[in-house]
């Protein structure tokens, strides 16, 4: 009975070919993709395939070295702005300090007794 | 059946593997029987089966340079056929089948085999699980041994022995003798 049930499967499993307009559409398909101009393409396809890939790791490297210089610029602006400041501020209790000391000199100039306004003279 | 495809030597494969587009029109002749019919059987309609056989040839095609021989070939043809085969009917888990009247002839008579009894077969192995349904078109459609099965499902061979024991037990419950229908018949 196995037996029999086996060599009926094989019966009914034996291969089947697809259709001929299937069959002859299938070999131009494949085939025009391996013919002349397809292996020229891939040749182009696989030489320019590194090309892209130098492209793209050239552009990430170029981006990478742009914001690198940006940052250094934009910290090399702030480090001049902060000793601008500072210059201004020293510059500003330069000033200040000439003034009090100015207005020291008159005040004690003004304070100090003139010797024809001593009394009893 | 482990030998390579009738009709198509290791010669041919050198040539389609240079560029020769003659010597792969003939790689395709050679093959294409058996990627349609394992794919026809595994997904029960032409359709997608000529989808399935059109993209194992064009992936083929890619891989070409790699085979070694028409052995490989042919070992590398029934592997990615029933592995698309298996993926493709796990995507979807349930295929809307055109009933296998309205198919092209999946069974060959040409033995002069009961065609009834052939189709009936054909239901019956749709009805299996994909893994199962390979196991069985493997052994009885490409007449591969439990050990090459194996090889080409990277299944266990134990597994593989498993699937056609229990595949052939369920074919048998639900297949009629002839010997007891005709018995039957006699009786009525």
């Amino acid at each position: 009975m196995s037996e029999d049930l086996e060599s009926r499967l094989r019966a009914a499993l034996r291969p089947v070919a697809p259709g001929d307009e299937f069959t002859r559409n299938l070999i131009a398909r494949v085939t025009k993709d391996q013919g002349p101009e397809a292996n020229a393409r891939g040749a182009r396809g696989r030489s320019s395939k590194p090309s892209a890939w130098w492209l793209s790791a050239s552009m990430a490297a170029s981006l990478l070295i742009a914001a690198g210089v940006q940052h250094h610029l934009q910290e090399r602006r702030e480090t001049q702005r902060g000793l601008e400041a500072r210059r201004q501020v020293i510059e500003a209790l330069r000033v200040t300090s000439q003034k009090l000391n100015l207005a020291y000199e008159v005040i004690k100039s003004e304070s100090s007794p003139r010797a024809d306004d001593e009394p009893g003279v | 059946m482990n030998e390579a495809a009738p009709g198509f030597s290791d010669e041919q494969l050198a040539k389609a593997r240079s560029g020769d587009t003659a010597a792969l029109g003939s790689l395709i002749q050679a093959h294409q029987r058996s990627v349609y019919s394992l794919a026809l059987r595994m997904l029960g309609t032409r359709e997608l089966a000529e989808d399935l056989t059109q993209e194992v040839f064009m992936q083929l095609n890619g891989s070409l340079k790699s085979m070694a021989s028409n052995t490989h070939l042919q070992f590398w043809l029934r592997k990615v056929t029933t592995y698309r085969a298996i993926d493709q009917l796990r995507r979807r888990s349930r295929i809307e089948m055109t009933p296998l009247d309205d198919e092209a002839p999946l069974v060959s008579t040409a033995d002069g085999g009961d065609p009834l009894l052939q189709r009936h077969l054909q239901r019956l192995l749709l009805e299996l699980s994909p893994p199962a349904r390979a196991v069985l078109l493997l052994r009885y459609q490409e007449d591969l041994d439990p050990i090459d099965i194996a090889r080409t499902l990277d299944m266990p061979i134990n597994t593989v022995k498993s699937h056609l024991k229990r595949s052939l037990e369920i074919l048998r419950q639900r297949t009629p003798h002839p010997e007891r229908s005709r018995c039957e018949d006699q009786s009525t």
